[in-house]
């Protein structure tokens, strides 16, 4: 990170929804450009730190610089550098060691602002536990990049599920990277609904032996929009367990790419890489593509991956139709039942109800 | 009371002539059976009664209660009163046995109108432990991970569930071991009123050990070439199909070669096979 310079938060108003999703919603904060808006965390511990970079820095610079992982960029990607280069918004979350935090905790993100670099760093500490959810809702057209750095300390385990929701004109940029050390275990899940156009990207470095890291992802393109989701899961120690999913959907004239790479480097014994991709093509002029990779340079591994694109299945439908639904209702079944393993790691029947909403308006 | 009436069906797959003039009529309170060596167009009849999108009919009529059954699309005859439980019912991963049902059910529904959630969980659990099945069924998913007598099961749940006036059971039989055939025999006993006409499609005597057919019909070649009571069902039984054969003077009854249309299973390093469909 060169320097710091926040946002300067011109107005604190919020769109209605997000005023509806922080009154259902408990434990929850809102971010706007950087700033904390509104907050309840009743029961999240006063141990927990959460604060944005602009109350941080420069008064707890030394606590940020002794964090690692602020300027990694070991996939050498540019557009990441960039966004460390000109990171304009930050919030900082730190569970110390042995706390474990059992309600969910939500981010919701508010940015209408022009050329926001936004980076998010959670740290859980040894033995630590964490469920964050984040709601990333971005208006202002123009380029938006999103880095969020997690790192999961010895035994300590972060359930972190997210929803973008980037309007049409928004040229994204996200990046979430994923540091977990030994016997940690973390589980991402994100839902990809934009309406702008996404690079993203989700790498997991798995550091210590048995680490174990998930990462679940769906997408749903419709339009013109294209998005391109890779996964990298880096397997860096001996034990390590990492499993990559991807549910896609693409509607209209939409492209959308998964790639997902599992890379076991050597004497990584007895790591195991898996990866499914699962795709269903709505719209008649529609792509979906997926490139499943495995980059193994170790023989005492388990790696395996597979891939299932189509059409939504003629059977199933008129299964569905059979017992009278029509076939709009049997379509919308489908889908839903698709994408059931993101559905059920949302928490609260009020997020379900926003990412249902969002998979609608994108697959009528 | 309902009425089923099929007039020299004729319907083809891919090109294929597969029913060859089909007559037959169902009314309310009364129980068919449709025998016949297995590839003689018996599923097939069923499909084309529901409106499989991949079955064309060529020739004939379908009429249920006077109106014509085939310009309605499946979900359209389903609401008119149509049931086929399924020989091999799809899995649909992710959407709950109960959501589904419920889902159709208030799709009978006037508009705007659903079922009461007290009283459809009321329904399913009674029905459920009639047919003794296990109580956590309505909770997982369409069929998925079914045993083969859980899916048979399961229609017969839907059938008790959607209340149809006239009902097609294709080879509900197969893969039931004698208990649950016997279950699922009680049920559909059970229901029959004259609110309901019944057609069974079996190809062994079997599964009219449990439920009576006041009619049976022999399917061959794509017609139905012999129709009589209890005792062509016992003859049958005991003489096999040979003799109808040659009363007919037929050498061949197929008329579809035996397909093992099993679910492509893509495995791993399957992209690039995925990317072609």
């Amino acid at each position: 990170m060169k320097q710091f310079q926040p946002i300067s938060l011109s107005s604190r108003e919020l769109p209605k929804f997000i005023h509806h999703l922080f009154e259902t919603l408990q434990n929850v904060l809102v971010v706007k450009n950087g700033h904390i808006v509104m907050k309840k965390l009743q029961d999240i511990s006063n141990e927990v730190l959460i604060d944005t970079y602009d109350n941080l820095i420069p008064n707890q610079l030394d606590l940020f610089l002794a964090s690692e992982f602020v300027n990694d960029n070991e996939l050498d990607d540019p557009l990441f550098q960039n966004a460390i280069n000109n990171v304009n918004s930050g919030l900082f979350i730190r569970v110390p060691e042995k706390i474990v935090v059992s309600a969910q905790l939500h981010v919701i993100y508010v940015f209408d602002e022009s050329n926001v670099s936004h980076n998010s760093r959670i740290i859980l500490q040894n033995n630590s536990n964490l469920n964050l959810f984040e709601y990333v809702h971005v208006s202002k057209k123009g380029h938006f990049n999103f880095v969020s750095n997690s790192i999961v300390g010895d035994n300590a385990q972060l359930s972190y599920s997210a929803i973008s929701n980037l309007q049409f004109g928004v040229e994204g940029v996200i990046r979430r990277n994923n540091y977990i050390f030994r016997n940690g275990k973390s589980i991402l899940t994100l839902a990809q609904l934009s309406d702008g156009n996404i690079d993203e990207r989700s790498n997991v470095f798995l550091r210590g032996e048995n680490a174990d890291g998930i990462v679940k992802t769906v997408a749903i393109t419709s339009q013109k929009q294209e998005f391109e989701i890779r996964q990298w899961v880096v397997h860096q120690a001996p034990k390590t367990i990492g499993l990559i999913e991807n549910y896609g959907v693409s509607n209209d004239e939409s492209r959308l790419m998964f790639e997902g790479v599992g890379k076991i480097e050597k004497n990584m014994k007895r790591s195991k890489a898996r990866q499914s991709n699962r795709g269903i093509v709505l719209g008649k002029y529609a792509k979906l593509e997926v490139n499943p990779l495995l980059l193994i340079d170790e023989y005492d591994v388990e790696a395996g991956h597979g891939a299932a694109i189509g059409k939504i299945d003629e059977e199933q439908l008129y299964y569905l139709m059979s017992r009278g639904l029509p076939i709009e209702m049997a379509e919308r079944l489908i889908i839903n039942g698709f994408l059931t393993p993101i559905l059920e790691q949302l928490s609260t029947d009020a997020l379900k109800e926003v990412f249902l909403t969002q998979v609608e308006g994108k697959t009528l | 009371m309902s009425e089923l009436v099929i007039k020299n069906l004729h319907a083809e797959v891919e090109g294929k002539e597969i029913l060859k003039g089909v007559n037959l009529t169902i009314k309310g309170g009364e129980t068919h059976a449709i025998m016949g060596p297995n590839g003689t167009g018996k599923s097939t009849l069923a499909s084309v009664i529901m409106g499989h999108p991949k079955y064309k009919v060529t020739k004939g009529s379908i009429t249920l209660d006077g109106k014509n059954v085939l310009p309605m699309t499946t979900d359209e005859r389903a609401r008119a009163g149509l049931f086929l439980a399924m020989q091999h019912p799809a899995e649909v991963p992710g959407v709950t046995n109960s959501d589904f049902i419920k889902t159709a059910v208030n799709a009978r529904m006037p508009e705007g109108k659903n079922i009461n959630l007290f009283r459809f969980i009321r329904e399913i659990d009674k029905a459920v432990a009639e047919l003794k099945m296990d109580t956590d069924l309505p909770h997982r998913y369409l069929n998925e991970g079914f045993s083969g007598g859980e899916k048979k099961r399961n229609e017969i749940l839907q059938m008790k569930m959607l209340k149809p006036s006239i009902a097609i059971l294709d080879e509900i039989d197969s893969g039931l071991d004698v208990d649950a055939l016997k279950i699922v025999g009680e049920n559909v006993t059970k229901m029959k009123s004259d609110e309901l006409g019944l057609l069974l499609i079996t190809h062994y005597q079997r599964l009219l050990e449990h439920i009576t057919a006041d009619k049976i019909h022999v399917m061959m070649k794509g017609r139905i070439v012999k129709t009589g009571g209890n005792e062509l069902m016992q003859r049958i039984d005991a003489e096999g199909y040979d003799w109808i054969k040659e009363e007919a003077g037929i050498d061949d009854v197929r008329v579809i070669e035996e397909q093992n249309d099993e679910r492509v299973v893509l495995g791993t390093c399957a992209t690039k096979e995925a990317l072609d469909l």
